[in-house]
């Protein structure tokens, strides 16, 4: 069971990192990006190509695939999300959905839906062994990252100048823009850094999951749940959602059975709106 | 308003989606006789998107090939309608494979096969996945379409009694009872000591009539014969990880596992096995993402010494000069050797062909009954041939067992088709 806990913890850092982005839109522009599980597919590709074409190990790459990232983040908001952000909200919804459809296709149509894998990288085929519990290399690497990763976002958002003007136009957007804050400004940074995120999250992941293009799909779905179960907008909420889901994954699919986990995932979900409807963090 | 109004074009827009094959017109009758038909038209229905896709893009480059075989002419090749261009019945007709996409969602193949119906095809393949097979030919079967499954592994399919549905494919009943006879093998021949067999199986209709077909000949056969059940673990089909998986599985320490996965969770299950030193004395895969050449790709040497049924493998192809100019002419437009799978959906499009060119006649009843009746030469098979009983399962078995060895697929059973030695007990990792 401990080695059960051990891997449920990891992929909870792991669910944690794709999520913080996707919490950081949600609750500063309450837009639902539809397309957060294709930015995570960008990620991961960035770092495969990377590697295939310069022998770039994925971790050395990271900065990389976190600057591709935002730099798709940047876009997504100047080319779709400035035109419907004061539509009601089912348009900008229907327009993330449709950006999602259009990236996942046009990387199948660049690079084939072939799985790729980094077999390679530093990390690969290593792990560690704690007395009974082996640990693969990739999967800690990833989650240390991704620990590292959320606190520097939760740091960028208290103690920086940019970040508390984030939160001041999440508050209140035309109070922010009385105070002299550049709203069109910190939603593009918002959405790029969301899109680093994830893009960093994607990095660490092509260390030990397949590449294609819908590799970001089930990610997605998970970390829709960890925002609402932490609550939107909540970076360290959805820290400790995403701990809640990895290890709702791993011991309820040991014990219930591996087919039912992500069953188990939706019904925590559940049970927890009943009696928080705002999610764990949320107010 | 305007909310509404975005939520009635929200709603067109899913109803469009979603409902394709609804529009509850009769499908055009195919035309009778040769003289004025110069395209006979096929529905291919394959994953062409989405988890499996990877393998469904090989399949429709194999289902190219045969067209290209079929529609010109290549003298030299010694299969049927490879001498002449068209079907010579047919007034040398050339055949035209429509394909489409069923993103491994049962709903969507249901929906396409019918899209396919009405606009005219004489005959279906596909769909590789067994829970996109079932509906496509339940709908084919409602029209009187004729139905060609290559790949599709689960004996229910041909358990349904349907009148216009064959399978070219051993169905996973045949294969688990050769994956037994293997295990006997090896332990009267590689000295294992194999007698607890586990099974690991994607949560759909593929992966669980394979478990259930373990547990029938366990119990019908093989555990007088000394093999015994110790568990199964079964996972859904779009897994993020298989920790969970692997370690219930460890837990098990079963002699022999035998797998019923696709290509990407096969492989998180290789390199999750390496990290917890799983290593059974064998594992034996069911025709799915073992058979799919990406697996010694993407795994390299960790894929070594994995066995399962493949239709194909490269060392077979000095015995076979057919399949040779086959195989090259996939790898003109995969960079990859043909596969299983891939080879028996060659075969589909072979035997559909065929059955019009004999029957000369776009009658789907006169074609099924060539496909029922007709031996049919497949020279590109180890085992040279196609015939269909009359549950419509082919009692030639198109498939044999291969283990990966040096990264690269070794027949290794039976011994009259065998090209080298199996490697067993599978050694443990921190050995290799």
């Amino acid at each position: 069971m401990e080695q059960i806990i051990t891997n449920g913890l990891l992929m909870g850092f792991i669910y944690a990192l794709v999520a913080v982005g996707l919490t950081l839109v949600w609750g500063v522009m309450d837009v639902i990006n539809f397309a957060h599980g294709e930015f995570l597919m960008i990620g991961m590709y960035t770092a495969f190509w990377m590697y295939s074409l310069f022998s770039l190990d994925p971790l050395i790459g990271l900065p990389i695939s976190m600057i591709v990232v935002f730099l798709v983040g940047v876009f997504t908001y100047f080319a779709i999300i400035r035109r419907v952000i004061d539509a009601p909200g089912l348009t900008a919804l229907l327009a993330t959905f449709g950006f999602s459809m259009f990236l996942k296709n046009f990387a199948q149509f660049l690079w084939t839906p072939n799985y790729r894998y980094i077999n390679d990288a530093v990390v690969s085929g290593h792990s560690i062994k704690i007395g009974t519990i082996s640990i693969g290399t990739p999967q800690i690497v990833a989650s240390i990252g991704s620990i590292i990763l959320t606190i520097l976002v939760m740091l960028f958002m208290d103690k920086t100048r940019t970040g508390k003007a984030i939160q001041a136009t999440a508050l209140n957007k035309n109070t922010a823009l009385l105070m002299g804050i550049n709203t069109k400004k910190m939603y593009a940074i918002t959405f790029g850094l969301s899109g680093a995120c994830v893009g960093a999250a994607g990095a660490l992941m092509s260390t030990f999951f397949p590449i294609y293009p819908g590799s970001g799909a089930l990610y997605s779905v998970l970390a829709f749940v960890i925002v609402a179960l932490g609550g939107f907008g909540n970076i360290k909420g959805a820290m400790f959602a995403g701990l809640i889901i990895g290890l709702t994954e791993a011991v309820g699919g040991y014990l219930l059975g591996t087919q039912f986990k992500y069953a188990l995932v939706f019904l925590v979900y559940m049970i927890v709106i009943q009696v928080k409807p705002k999610g764990l963090f949320g107010w | 308003m305007k909310s509404k109004l975005i939520l009635l074009l929200v709603i067109v827009m899913v109803a469009a989606t979603i409902l394709p094959g609804c529009a509850g017109t009769e499908p055009e009758e195919p035309a009778e006789g040769g003289e004025d038909i110069t395209q006979v038209d096929i529905g291919a229905v394959l994953p062409l998107s989405g988890g499996a896709a990877a393998t469904g893009v090989k399949l429709q480059a194999a289902m190219e090939v045969a067209q290209d075989i079929i529609n010109n002419e290549y003298p030299d090749l010694d299969i049927p309608l490879a001498a002449t261009a068209g079907l010579p019945n047919m007034n040398n007709a050339k055949i035209n494979i429509t394909f489409a996409d069923h993103q491994a969602n049962p709903e969507m193949a249901k929906s396409e096969a019918e899209r396919l119906i009405d606009q005219g095809v004489s005959a279906l393949a596909g769909c590789y996945h067994s829970s996109a097979t079932k509906p496509a030919s339940q709908a084919a079967e409602q029209y009187g379409v004729p139905f060609v499954a290559g790949s599709s592994s689960s004996a229910a399919l041909t358990e349904r009694g349907l009148n216009f549905f064959v399978r070219v494919a051993p169905n996973d009943d045949m294969e688990t009872g050769m994956f037994f006879e293997y295990l006997k093998y090896l332990n009267a021949n590689n000295g294992t000591d194999i007698s607890t067999v586990a099974v690991a199986y994607v949560d759909n209709e593929y992966g669980v009539h394979a478990h259930e077909m373990v547990e029938k000949w366990l119990e019908n056969q093989y555990a007088d014969e000394g093999f015994e059940y110790v568990g199964a673990v079964s996972y859904a089909g779009d897994v993020t990880n298989v920790d969970t998986e692997v370690q219930q599985i460890r837990d098990m320490d079963a002699d022999a596992l035998f797998h019923a996965s696709y290509i990407s969770d096969i492989t998180m299950f290789v390199n999750k096995y390496k990290e917890f030193g799983v290593a059974p004395q064998a594992v034996l895969n069911y025709c799915g993402g073992f058979q799919d050449t990406q697996f010694v790709v993407n795994l390299g040497e960790n894929g070594n010494y994995f066995a399962g049924g493949a239709a194909f493998s490269s060392d077979k192809l000095e015995d076979l000069p057919e399949l040779a100019v086959i195989n090259e002419m996939y790898k003109e437009k995969t960079d990859a050797d043909l596969d299983g799978p891939a080879l028996e959906e060659f075969a589909s499009i072979m035997v559909i062909a065929e059955a019009i060119n004999e029957a000369a006649s776009l009658d789907g009843d006169a074609i099924m009954e060539v496909i029922h009746s007709k031996e049919f030469n497949a020279p590109y098979f180890a085992t040279g041939a196609v015939k269909f009983d009359e549950s419509g399962q082919n009692e030639v078995p198109a498939s044999y067992v291969v283990q990966t060895l040096d990264e690269e697929y070794r027949a290794v059973y039976p011994e009259d088709i065998s090209t080298t030695e199996p490697v067993a007990p599978i050694p443990p990792w921190d050995e290799r």
